[in-house]
């Protein structure tokens, strides 16, 4: 499956450049470059530790950079005088241990950042989360409290959470890996629509099968460096590393 | 011949059954039922005590510790969010008020405010006379408690949840507000119970404020009953009332945790 990659002359959605990350003394990132094109998906792979989902998590600030320069959509979000919250309302987010909210039914848990951050009207809001609740699959789940849920239901619910936001990009933080072997399916097969819809996805995965079939590049970190990048099927298939070969051989 | 395990258990269990029912007929022998029914469970006395004991002073004892609590939980809020700022001065701030109000017994409390505060600023007086002393002092010594349990609330709520809120594009102010702060309630409903409670006993000590009649809480109450009576009596009728209080509250708390525990 190939995806547009974007009008020329559009910057990039997400560009990384030199990017250093350190808790304490333990440097965790040690100058990363990626690129992620509009409409691309990007599949960081790798052991953990590696530093992958400190990546992903700097993309929205959740972590603070230490060093380096994140762009997106050509607007430097590492400049201090950034709107965060503006920048994260338009990248959605979908971690790996769900993160519902888990006093709300699943109606509000969509409508909730709708209504409070892009300031919709309550009917407007109930009109996209339901439009978004069945694109997952879970258009009579509405009223359920998320602890009535599956755990692959609830990764589906948080999915269609970022999306009634209308975000321009998705960060998918290991999301099938607090899963039970049977659910991840349907979570991958949603993941699958939106990248055949053209979204922008980068993707931190141990799915090896949705990074061949899906991914436009595949991005593999050991280290806090990335330590080979390119076309999925290539990589997973000749990687020309040995960290790499000796990764993939560990979980292919 | 030595016991099996589970002989013995039932052997263990026998025994203290024993020494339950021994105990009870000790006390029953040894008390002197006439003269307990006559000091404790008077009936003209208690029928003299309604419908005004209700009235008056469980009612006034109802509306004491509600108003002390509601600005108690406010308070303790309050000074949770500051112990949890990332600014240095409020957390310290926050700490001291904790802390003194927190190690001082409530009377103190009552006292400062009630003899302390008009020598202190004779031109002033706290609003709304003894209401507003009792919520003030109670509030106080309330908050200060409830601020710790409240902060322990917010940082059970898991991480991921702030980050879920920030990264839909909430600021952090609106995510505490619509996220962590109402999951932290649930969590700690128990110990606000508690503190409820407490606060509904140690609204007696209001009595330092020198009261007329239509002021008086149980405790005063069932004191001045007791003294015109020469009887304990009116005592029973107010602990009584003090469990009507208390003991719909505990259930009332029960059902909303088993209600919170069904969408958790």
């Amino acid at each position: 499956m190939t995806m547009p990659t974007g009008i020329d002359g559009n910057a990039a959605a997400i560009d990384v450049q030199d990017l250093h990350k350190s808790f304490g003394d333990n440097e965790v990132l040690k100058g990363i470059d990626v690129h992620v094109d509009n409409g691309q998906v990007v599949c960081v792979i790798g052991p953990s530790g590696s530093g992958k989902s400190t990546l992903l998590r700097c993309v929205n600030l959740l972590e603070q950079p230490t060093s380096g320069r994140i762009l997106v959509e050509g607007a430097e979000i590492t400049d201090p005088d950034a709107d965060v919250d503006k920048l994260r309302a338009r990248i959605g987010m979908v971690f790996q241990q769900f993160n519902l909210f888990p006093h709300m039914t699943v109606l509000r848990n969509l409508c909730i950042a709708q209504e409070k951050v892009r300031k919709r009207s309550r009917s407007e809001a109930v009109e996209v989360a339901r439009r978004n609740l069945a694109k997952v699959g879970l258009a009579d789940r509405e009223s359920a409290y998320p602890a009535h849920l599956s755990g692959g239901q609830q990764q589906r619910v948080a999915i269609a959470r970022d999306l009634s936001m209308d975000p321009d990009m998705m960060l998918f933080d290991e999301v099938t890996s607090a899963l039970d072997p049977e659910l991840v399916g349907d979570v991958l097969a949603v993941m699958k629509d939106l990248a055949a819809e053209g979204m922008t996805m980068m993707v931190v995965t141990h799915e090896m099968g949705f990074a061949r079939e899906v991914g436009n590049k595949l991005v593999f970190m050991d280290g806090g460096v990335i330590v080979e990048e390119g076309d999925p099927r290539e990589v997973l298939s000749h990687p020309q590393h040995e960290r790499t070969q000796a990764f993939l051989s560990k979980v292919l | 011949m030595p016991l099996s395990p589970r002989k013995r258990a039932q052997l263990v269990r026998y025994i203290q059954y024993a020494v339950l029912v021994v105990v009870v007929v000790v006390v029953a022998l040894v008390a002197d039922w006439g003269e307990i029914q006559r000091a404790f469970f008077n009936w003209p006395i208690i029928k003299e005590q309604f419908p005004d004991v209700l009235t008056i002073a469980l009612k006034n004892t109802l509306i004491y510790t509600a108003c002390g609590f509601l600005f108690g939980l406010a308070l303790g809020l309050v000074l949770a969010l500051m112990r949890l700022s990332s600014v240095g001065p409020y957390r310290w701030l926050a700490t001291c008020v904790i802390e003194v109000f927190r190690g001082l017994p409530a009377l103190v409390v009552f006292i400062a405010l009630a003899v302390g505060f008009p020598l202190a600023f004779p031109d002033y007086e706290i609003p709304f006379g003894n209401l507003g002393t009792v919520t003030l002092a109670l509030g106080l010594v309330g908050g200060a408690y409830m601020a710790e349990t409240i902060r322990a609330g917010i940082q059970a709520v898991p991480k991921g949840q702030m980050e879920a809120a920030r990264s839909l594009g909430m600021s952090h102010t609106r995510a505490m507000i619509s996220v962590v702060v109402p999951q932290a309630f649930r969590i700690i409903l128990p110990p606000l119970t508690n503190e409820l409670i407490l606060l509904t006993k140690d609204s007696s000590l209001i009595y330092i404020l020198g009261l007329a009649i239509d002021d008086y809480e149980l405790t005063k109450w069932g004191r001045e009953g007791m003294n015109s009576n020469a009887n304990l009596t009116p005592i029973i009728v107010i602990g009584f009332c003090y469990l009507l209080i208390t003991v719909p509250l505990s259930i009332l708390v029960r059902r909303m945790e088993a209600k919170a525990g069904r969408a958790r």
